[in-house]
């Protein structure tokens, strides 16, 4: 468990504080990096070592190589990249909450300013598509902008969500870049030729997102969570208290800046390596090669001012330190080796006095306080409860032992954290316990049970654990398809699937008591759900000449079955006609009312 | 931080107590050390390290759980002998491994601490200290509490041995033949000693570790006993073991800790008062519970130290790592052959493991049903008094490493965690409920965690508060320990006074309750209201208590059939009487409680407290202040260019002061003047509450008029005063 530390390998001061999240560095006259952020509510600061930025900059008080931009209005995102045709130099972009500025360091000329109705919350540059043109492309609260170096736009495209972080990434590996888009509704979707091709659910607002490698990129939410995603497949997560700030690739590591200032360097399984501690909060970690020795080294700033710089880590020489010695490497491994063997030890000796207590046998009145039957085993079974509208999980033993307690453990279920608890009370304990679960979105689950069975009076109990997959659509329950269904609104669109295929999707994502099956060709498919959230009804009708119908008041519902059905049936275009009369409805009265 | 030492692991044994190993004194030319160890699974083993490689020299059988490690006195002849003690026994080994001498005390409770000098042996056994003249002739005597660690010096110009005493709760004291001679109050609760090695052998003094985290030295000189506090706690864990360092520098103190820090501490021997400098500091992850200096793996002295959960590891200058082979001699193929053996043992380790897990999966599988029963995990927590602010603490240690731990509790609680784990709240079970369920998910690794916990405000406790925590170890065995706790309900009344503070003059209110009860019952219903350990049982119990915050007094005398509690703090009276009757009827018993309020005792209270009352304001007003100034968006150049002059001297201040000193208590010190307020109209015969008086005070404690509060307070008793004349 030993982490070791590292020592910068330059330091300065900005002495000006600095707004977390909101630091760039660019290289205005094409060649020299100038660390840049905004320092206060209307203010930026360019740090130029390598000479002096004149203009409307000045030279601050504070910091010889620092110099001080005011603008009239608040910052929200920089960002910079050569906009300026047949040009190297980094033209600076200052978002602002309605408006985007471009605005050239170097000459000291705004390049253009454009209106963003929409607000800005995230400015990011890139190639994108097939555009030879480096865009700005700039997410606002419902929408994405691609913005050209002449203020035109080039592409438009609307989010369900502010937009926190967006990168751009050949996620398809086409030799073409998408973008990958983080927003907070805690979904990370992949933009291609302005279709949403890609929709990775995660457990939180997406706060950060990084590249990798050309198929994996990193990304942070506001949970707490950080993890890897390879070609769409999540590698690994971890989850801290924090909140990352920053995530970026540097050597053979991924190096995390947390909000309390604590910046640490994980292999490639998520494990951490090495850590450091700023002394205050951080503000932000870029990688830029502002020594100029040819490789990008590790800034990190923190919200004091403090800049520290780390070298990539490469797996021979270490960080900076000197020579490691192959015995420090030994001891290192000697105390891991070590934690190891005391683990294994404490494990067998559990089992060594377990098995002498065996032959020995109690009286009834006499069971000690950590006594099970050894064939207990536990029971999990998923139902469906339509009065309290819920999944119920049913956990029980197969004997005369309780269930003490239960935990279960699953992201962006809970409202208030990632688990829940049930410990009945002391008179009421059984040897099943029931436990309801209502998850707020249609998404697949996988919850983690941790119960501990053993006697009522009993000192110690034993872990059971379980995983249970729920499927996405598990909030909707089989019923009497018999029933008329009275909702206007609806969806149809036309499939060239056979049912076959149309059942295996049916029995995957929603939870059945037991799986449907193929009775007859001909026969057209319709099945009524009942939706445990609000009490309505969705019907599903597939007929034999591949005509579908979703009758469903909710739009989200409907769309989230499209998405799911195309995806299984790897459609990439699909033509579908829209009927929410009452939703339209709504959307006018809403709008009669604040004309 | 000066030093630049690294880890190295040595061994591993089993759970070890406080203060359970100690380096041998080298005999001859050789420089290198042995070592001594004792743990929980009753094993003394002598170990010598070549090449970094463990070399055993003497191991006993498994006995009875070895509960402190002792070497003879270094100027005489028993100088290389251990002496080990497990239950109320003790025994004596040669450098060999031979059994010389066994003692067993005449009290049945555990030695914890001893000490040897010269052919005599001191053990401290609950509150029994026994001398053990020329290892045969026993005398012993009692004190008030508990003894947590002796040191023992020659009395000047006689053969006579004088004791210093660490007592629970009361502080330090000096026995002399049997008898406290002098005593001395200690507020932050030392625990262990150090005894300097340079001292004049009739000196009295030694350097203190103190449950606060804190460090000072004891000194008797001039018949006067004094102490003096050297480093705070700052917030370190409490101090488990001290011991020494010697190197080229000096004489250091090594102090460890409960949160598993190590702290070097450089120490002036011509004066030890003076401050002590902090030269290193390593943190291990689980509480360390011995540590020594010596020359151990090489010729350079390092630091040795043992953890709760058995790993032996050395600390070493890295100076003399990075030059490794040359310097200390250590062949470079010794290492990697050791890890080599040691990667062979756990492969085979692994393999028995899973043969034994297999095993025992199989039994699960089996129709005949048998018990299975896992022996206790080897869990241990701790409880601990309120801080100023009302947190409780809780300290859980783990011999392997955490994955959960699971919180219900019958009653709102505020929590609060360790950095290692991520607390979560669960929905509550059903709408009505008042209880909480809480998991904190640790840190790989974690195997001590702090918990903190406060009652919610503003919700009426009737019955105490239960807390239930379910600890799940990552590891293997698949069990999770139970622990069951009430939390006290003066939780801020943890820390001891002697009885002469009572003297001051406060005015105080009484409960006297008489009525056929014995002594052991009325400790039963104190320790629901107070927290921490309680007086034994004795004939009559006497003791004085402080609150943290409020520094009121609480004053505890009882015998069988009658029980004084006196104190100037009218809630805690309140309070106290609720909790007995509420035990009473709860046990049935016939008892009769009265109790004599002072009319002005609020006022005399306030008056006490006033003056921190008004502290904690201005601390508060700051605050606020402070975040206002900081949302302005002031940069930091303001300090030395002309936008100065927009703040005022004050503001300028306030605005450079640390963070640190942000936390205030003056919403809770609110809420117990309003309690006071409350239980004083409730008690007193002649006030009545009176809602818009209520709201009087309230606003004025709110705005500190502290004129204003105490005319509320002496409505009555100034009326009182008036008739008296």
């Amino acid at each position: 468990m030993q982490i070791s530390t590292v020592q910068p390998i330059f330091k300065l001061e900005l002495s000006h504080k600095v707004t977390p999240r909101i630091v760039i560095i660019a290289k205005y006259d094409g060649t020299h990096p100038c660390l840049t952020a905004s320092a206060g509510y209307d203010k930026v600061i360019i740090h130029h070592p390598h000479g002096v930025v004149g203009g409307r900059a000045q030279r601050s008080d504070a910091h010889a190589e620092v110099s001080e931009l005011n603008l009239s209005q608040a910052i929200i995102a920089l960002a910079a990249a050569p906009l300026k045709e047949d040009c190297t130099r980094d033209i600076l972009l200052i978002g602002s909450p309605t408006q985007i500025l471009a605005y050239d360091v170097h000459d000291n000329s705004d390049l253009f300013f454009k209106e963003a109705p929409d607000g800005v919350n995230v400015i990011t540059t890139g190639k994108v598509g097939k555009n030879t043109d480096i865009l700005a492309i700039v997410g606002g609260n419902s929408s994405l902008i691609g913005l050209n170096g002449k203020r035109e736009e080039v592409f438009w495209n609307v989010v369900s969500g502010k937009v926190a972080a967006i990168i751009p990434f050949d996620f398809d590996k086409d030799g073409e870049n998408e973008l990958i888009v983080g927003c907070e509704d805690s979904v990370i979707r992949v933009l291609k030729n302005n279709q949403f091709i890609i929709e990775l659910a995660e457990t939180g607002p997406v706060l950060c997102l990084s590249p990798i490698s050309d198929v994996r990129f990193a990304y942070g939410l506001a949970n707490g969570t950080i993890g890897v995603y390879e070609e769409g497949l999540r590698l690994w997560r971890v989850k801290s208290k924090q909140n990352v700030i920053s995530l970026q690739w540097s050597g053979d590591w991924l190096a995390c800046c947390w909000t309390n200032g604590r910046i640490d360097w994980r292999d490639s399984s998520g494990r951490v390596v090495k850590r450091v501690q700023l002394r205050s909060n951080a503000a932000g970690m870029l990688l830029a090669d502002y020594r100029s020795v040819g490789v990008p080294d590790l800034v990190c700033v923190s919200d004091r001012g403090e800049v520290l710089g780390y070298p990539p880590h490469q797996d021979t020489t270490g960080f900076n330190a000197p020579k490691k010695f192959a015995s420090e490497e030994d001891r290192l491994a000697i105390t891991e080796l070590m934690n190891k063997k005391q683990a294994l030890m404490v494990e067998l000796q559990h089992y060594e006095a377990n098995s002498t207590s065996e032959n020995s046998t109690f009286d009834i009145g006499h069971r000690p306080s950590s006594a099970m039957p050894t064939n207990t085993r536990l029971q999990v079974a998923i139902t469906t409860n339509t009065e309290e509208g819920c999944i119920q999980l049913a956990i029980s033993t197969n004997n005369e032992t309780i269930v003490r307690a239960a935990l279960i453990l699953a992201e962006g279920v809970f409202e208030t954290g990632e688990t829940l608890a049930k410990h009945p009370p002391q008179g009421q304990l059984k040897p099943v316990l029931f436990i309801p679960l209502t998850p707020p979105k249609d998404v697949p689950i996988d919850v983690h049970i941790k119960a501990l069975v053993g006697y009522a009076d009993s000192e110690q109990f034993h872990i059971f654990e379980l995983t249970k997959h729920l499927p996405r659509f598990s909030m909707y329950k089989l019923t009497d398809s018999t029933i008329k269904n009275i909702t206007p609104g609806n969806v149809t669109f036309r499939i060239t699937e056979r049912l076959q295929r149309i059942y295996i999707w049916v029995n995957q994502n929603f939870l059945l008591d037991e799986k449907i099956e193929l009775e007859n060709e001909v026969q057209d498919l319709h099945l009524s759900f009942f939706c445990l959230r609000d009490r309505t009804q969705l019907d599903l009708e597939f007929s034999t000449d591949g005509q579908v119908k979703f009758k469903t008041d909710d739009i989200r519902l409907a769309g989230d079955l499209i998405q799911s059905l195309a995806l299984f049936l790897n459609l990439t275009d699909l033509q579908v006609c829209v009927f929410f009369i009452l939703k339209l409805y709504y959307i006018k009265l809403f709008l009669n009312y604040y004309k | 931080m000066e030093y630049d030492l690294s880890r190295i692991d040595y061994t591993i044994c089993g759970i070890t107590y406080p203060d359970s190993l100690k380096i041998l004194p080298s005999l001859d030319e050789k420089v290198q050390q042995k070592f001594v160890v004792g743990d929980k699974n009753g094993v003394l083993q002598c170990l010598a390290i070549k090449d970094e490689e463990p070399v055993v020299q003497f191991k006993t059988l498994p006995g009875r759980p070895i509960t402190s490690v002792q070497l003879g006195c270094s100027s005489d002849s028993h100088a290389d002998k251990t002496f080990a003690a497990s239950g109320n026994e003790v025994k004596g080994y040669t450098r060999k491994g031979k059994v010389f001498l066994t003692v067993s005390t005449l009290v049945a409770e555990t030695i914890t601490s001893m000490c040897v000098i010269g052919n005599d042996l001191i053990l401290c056994s609950g509150r029994t200290v026994t001398h053990c003249k020329d290892f045969n002739e026993m005398t012993s005597f009692t004190c008030e509490d508990r003894i947590l660690d002796v040191a023992a010096f020659n009395a000047p110009n006689s053969t006579r041995i004088r004791l210093l005493l660490l007592i629970a709760n009361k502080g330090t004291a000096i026995a002399d033949n049997g008898h406290l001679t002098v005593q001395t109050h200690i507020n932050s609760g030392p625990s262990r000693l150090a005894v300097p090695k340079s001292i004049r052998p009739s000196e009295i003094c030694a350097f203190y570790g103190a449950a606060n985290g804190s460090i000072g030295l004891i000194s008797y000189n001039k018949s006067e006993l004094k102490s003096k506090c050297l480093v705070d706690g700052q917030g370190l864990g409490s101090v488990m073991c001290v011991g020494w360092y010697s190197n080229h520098v000096g004489a250091h103190l090594i102090v460890g800790r409960h949160d598993g820090s190590i702290q070097l501490y450089l120490t002036n021997p011509q004066n030890y008062e003076d401050k002590l400098q902090l030269k290193y500091s390593y943190f291990c992850g689980e509480p360390i519970t011995s540590i020594c200096g010596g020359c151990i793996g090489s010729d350079e002295p390092e630091v040795l130290a043992t953890t709760f959960s058995g790993r032996i590891f050395g600390l070493r200058p890295r100076r003399l790592l990075s030059t490794a082979a040359i310097l200390s001699n250590i062949p470079a193929e010794a290492l990697a052959t050791r890890r080599l053996k040691l990667e062979n043992e756990v492969a085979r380790l692994e393999k028995q493991t899973a043969n034994e897990r297999d095993k025992y999966q199989k039994n699960t599988r089996s129709l005949q049903s048998s018990l299975s029963v896992p022996p206790l995990l080897d869990v241990q927590y701790e409880l601990e008094g309120a801080t100023k602010n009302g947190w409780q603490e809780a300290r859980i240690t783990s011999p392997v490493p955490l994955d959960m731990l699971f919180i219900y509790c019958n009653n709102k609680l505020d929590l609060e965690t360790d950095s290692a784990g991520v607390l979560s709240l669960c929905p509550p079970q059903n709408e009505k409920s008042s209880d909480i369920l809480a998991t904190i998910r640790c840190q790989t690794g974690t195997r001590r965690l702090w918990i903190h916990m406060r009652s919610t405000k503003n919700t009426t406790i009737i019955e105490n508060i239960k807390v239930l925590i379910y600890v799940l170890p990552a590891g293997a065995p698949r069990v999770s320990r139970l622990f069951k706790f009430c939390l006290p309900m003066l939780p801020f009344y943890w820390q001891h006074e002697n009885q002469e503070s009572l003297n001051i003059r406060r005015c105080l209110c009484e409960i006297h309750v008489t009525g056929t009860f014995s002594v052991v019952e009325v400790t039963s219903w104190l320790s629901e209201a107070l927290p921490g350990e309680l007086p034994r049982p004795a004939n009559s119990v006497k003791f004085v208590r402080s609150h943290t915050l409020l520094n009121t007094l609480l004053s505890c005398e009882y015998e069988r059939g009658s029980a004084i509690f006196k104190s100037d703090n009218i809630s805690t009276i309140a309070d106290l009487k609720d909790i007995i009757s509420n035990c009473v009827v709860r046990k049935g018993l016939k008892i009769n409680i009265n109790y004599d309020i002072s009319e002005n005792c609020c006022a005399e209270a306030f008056d006490i407290i006033e003056e921190s009352f008004i502290t904690e304001y201005k601390k508060r007003q700051e605050k606020n202040l402070k975040e206002s100034l900081r949302m302005l968006d002031l940069d930091s150049s303001i300090e030395n260019s002309e936008a100065k002059s927009f703040l005022c001297s004050d503001y300028l201040r306030v605005w450079a002061s640390p963070d640190t000193s942000d936390e205030t208590c003056f919403e809770q010190l609110v809420y117990e003047m309003e309690k006071w307020y409350k239980d004083w109209c409730k008690l007193s015969s002649n006030t009545q509450f009176s809602s818009s008086e209520f709201k009087v005070l309230h606003q004025s404690l709110k705005n500190c008029d502290t004129m204003a509060v105490k005319s509320i307070f002496r409505r009555n008793g100034s009326m009182e005063f008036v008739e008296k004349v």
